[in-house]
């Protein structure tokens, strides 16, 4: 019987500051046979390790589409994550996984995409991005709607440069605080529909970003028309295991790290809502 | 099925043999005077010192005997540096003098650990297990409501062995194979029972039933529960200013398997464990952001009766309560299990 709680050592082939407080780390599995085997899907996470530290499920921002490495873009906000900052290149990370399910893929092709990120929200939504991007013909219209604090803590920003240079696709970003120079809008992300139409026709949006900001949001959706089928969110929760054991992700009777962490908006407002989805 | 017959006072000698190939855990009382379901020594004068601290007649233990298989602190795997070590337990464990509500409970617990991916750790200690139920001749706390929660006071299957107080000895109903084997292996303390027995254990069982004082209307409230936001937030908010937080009700429940995964470091070498952990308690939702999903204390009220109540009869067909009345009998505040049931199924202020 594999056993799901013993993790595999990952090499830190490269660390890139995207913020202050955010580090954008891309491993490659120690083990090569592990590696050629080595699976995911976008939107999955993993259980990440400093052996001493403990463990914290970080999603895996790469993207499926481009093989060979994994990426995983990090805030240092505790312990764990604070120890997984002090690594460089070279240094191990150890590594469970990847867990839960998967944002839709084949079942948004030939759709407009609205992609509406919050901060670090950004980095599972970028697995996706690049996915679709790597296959940019079987969608149609993009939009990335991202908003941060301050134009420092906009994540993967050469990335964002790269990406309003496609063909039919547009970036609109906004902070809450502007620094001198910041051309774009001030204010948070739902501002943002100000700036550009956001149609609910054969479209369907991603969401994701900190609870409030899901929250709005997702009204915000709501209110242009989209069904509620049509807005998926990926969720954050408190979590150890990974695999529906320990509890501390439970939602009603979901778990969000098997059941999820990508639910449509549909399924989020069937859980309970005392229990806070966002 | 045969029915055997064995001497209360061949209970030792036949336990004491067993430890040689089982570790062999049963109901102790222990120098405060508690009875703990804990493991025997395996061999010596600890062992035979063991052996005479057993209480098998109406014991109540203060935990369930989940933790034989989910200790409250267990290894995940050590580490040296960077050499993983995997800490695996899975010598055969067998269990005398279980109650049928916390069989019950162990079998939820199997069902749990065995969905979605499995953990390799609880199914490693139930492997090669020997589960020996004794039933209840009469409730041993106040607080038990196991026939109302369909769980006793005899279990009706999942036991490889069933033992019935009979006089100076036990009846002894074979549940499994390996209860067939187990007596096989044991004949000498085993003999056949009396021709009646069969319906003297009819009569003890439907009178230990009787003696069950406390009823509650255990369907009614899974019903109750599965409707959309029955309960309404109040209930749950007085409960909340109630409940001082301590998690008792939480380590001595058959079915809460929550817990914590922490790693413990010398210099470079270390292990990573995973103790018990509880949704009473406020850091247990808490993110690292400061974000609290469950911030309110009702609101982790109403997360551990909907999940007993609700969410485990939806998903799994049975409910997370077993019965046993331990949440209420350890509670400082008197608040439990079969008191919330009464408050929602008679509609009156009881909590």
């Amino acid at each position: 019987m594999k056993n799901e709680y013993i993790p595999f050592p990952a090499v830190i082939e490269d660390v890139k500051r995207e913020t202050f407080d955010t580090k954008t780390f891309r491993v490659r599995l120690q083990d090569k046979e592990l590696a050629g085997l080595f699976k995911y899907k976008q939107g999955q996470f993993m259980e990440v390790s400093v052996l001493g530290e403990g463990e914290a499920p970080i999603s895996i921002t790469s993207s499926p589409s481009r093989k060979g490495f994994l990426e995983f873009t990090i805030r240092a906000a505790g312990r764990v994550t604070k120890s997984i900052h002090n690594l460089k290149k070279g240094d191990l990370l150890h590594l469970r996984g990847p867990y839960g399910n998967a944002f839709p893929f084949e079942e948004i092709k030939g759709k407009n995409i609205y992609f509406i990120a919050g901060g670090i929200g950004l980095a599972p939504l970028r697995s996706l991005i690049n996915m679709v991007f790597d296959n940019r013909k079987d969608f149609k219209h993009i939009k990335l709607l991202y908003g941060a604090k301050t134009p420092d803590e906009l994540c993967f920003k050469d990335e964002l440069d790269t990406w309003k240079k496609v063909p039919d696709t547009e970036v609109w970003m906004t902070v809450d605080k502007p620094c001198d120079g910041w051309g774009c809008r001030i204010g948070v992300v739902t501002e943002l529909w100000k700036d550009t139409d956001v149609h609910p026709e054969n479209a369907v949006s991603i969401v994701c970003g900190p609870p409030i900001m899901m929250k709005f949001v997702t009204m915000k959706l709501v209110e242009s028309g989209f069904k509620d089928k049509d807005i998926t969110v990926t969720l954050e929760r408190y979590m150890k295991c990974g695999i529906g054991k320990c509890g501390h992700c439970n939602i009603g009777g979901k778990f969000v790290c098997v059941d999820g962490p990508v639910f449509s908006y549909e399924q989020v407002k069937s859980l309970p809502h005392k229990e806070g989805a966002f | 099925m045969k029915i055997r017959i064995i001497k209360k006072e061949d209970t030792a000698d036949l336990l004491k043999e067993a430890a040689k190939d089982w570790d062999v855990y049963a109901p102790q009382r222990n120098l405060g005077g508690d009875i703990w379901f804990d493991v025997l020594p395996k061999s010596g004068a600890d062992l035979d010192k063991a052996l005479e601290s057993i209480v098998l007649d109406n014991t109540d233990t203060v935990i369930s005997s989940k933790d034989a298989f989910f200790p409250q602190l267990e290894s995940l795997f050590r580490f040296d540096n960077n050499n993983i070590q995997e800490a695996v337990e899975s010598s055969p464990k067998l269990l005398f003098g279980v109650k049928s509500c916390d069989l019950k409970g162990v079998l939820f617990s199997d069902a749990f650990f065995k969905r979605n991916l499995e953990d390799k750790y609880y199914l490693s200690r139930i492997k090669n297990r020997f589960i020996v139920v004794i039933g209840c001749l009469k409730p041993p706390r106040p607080t038990c409501f196991c026939t109302s929660a369909m769980s006793g006071p005899f279990a009706k299957e999942g036991f490889d062995l069933q033992l019935v107080d009979y006089k100076d000895s036990y009846l002894v109903e074979t549940g499994s194979k390996a209860g067939e084997e187990f007596i096989l292996k044991f004949n000498k303390y085993f003999k056949d029972s009396p021709r009646d027995s069969g319906k003297a254990i009819d009569e003890i069982k439907s009178r230990s039933a009787e003696s069950v004082e406390l009823k509650v209307d255990f369907q009614k409230a899974l019903e109750l529960m599965g409707q959309e936001s029955f309960i309404p937030e109040e209930n749950y908010k007085r409960i909340g200013e109630r409940c001082v937080y301590c998690g008792g009700c939480l380590y001595v429940c058959p079915t809460c398997t929550c817990f914590n995964v922490f790693d413990n470091i010398k210099e470079k070498s270390g292990e990573r464990l995973r103790n018990w952990d509880g949704c009473v308690f406020e850091g247990y939702t808490r993110e690292t952001s400061g974000h609290n999903p469950r911030k309110e204390k009702w609101q982790r009220s109403s997360r551990r009766y909907e999940h007993k109540l609700k969410y485990d009869y939806q998903l799994t067909g049975s409910s997370g309560c077993v019965g046993c009345g331990r949440c209420l009998s350890s509670c400082p505040v008197d608040i439990g299990m079969s008191k919330f049931i009464q408050e929602i199924t008679e509609k009156r202020m009881i909590v």
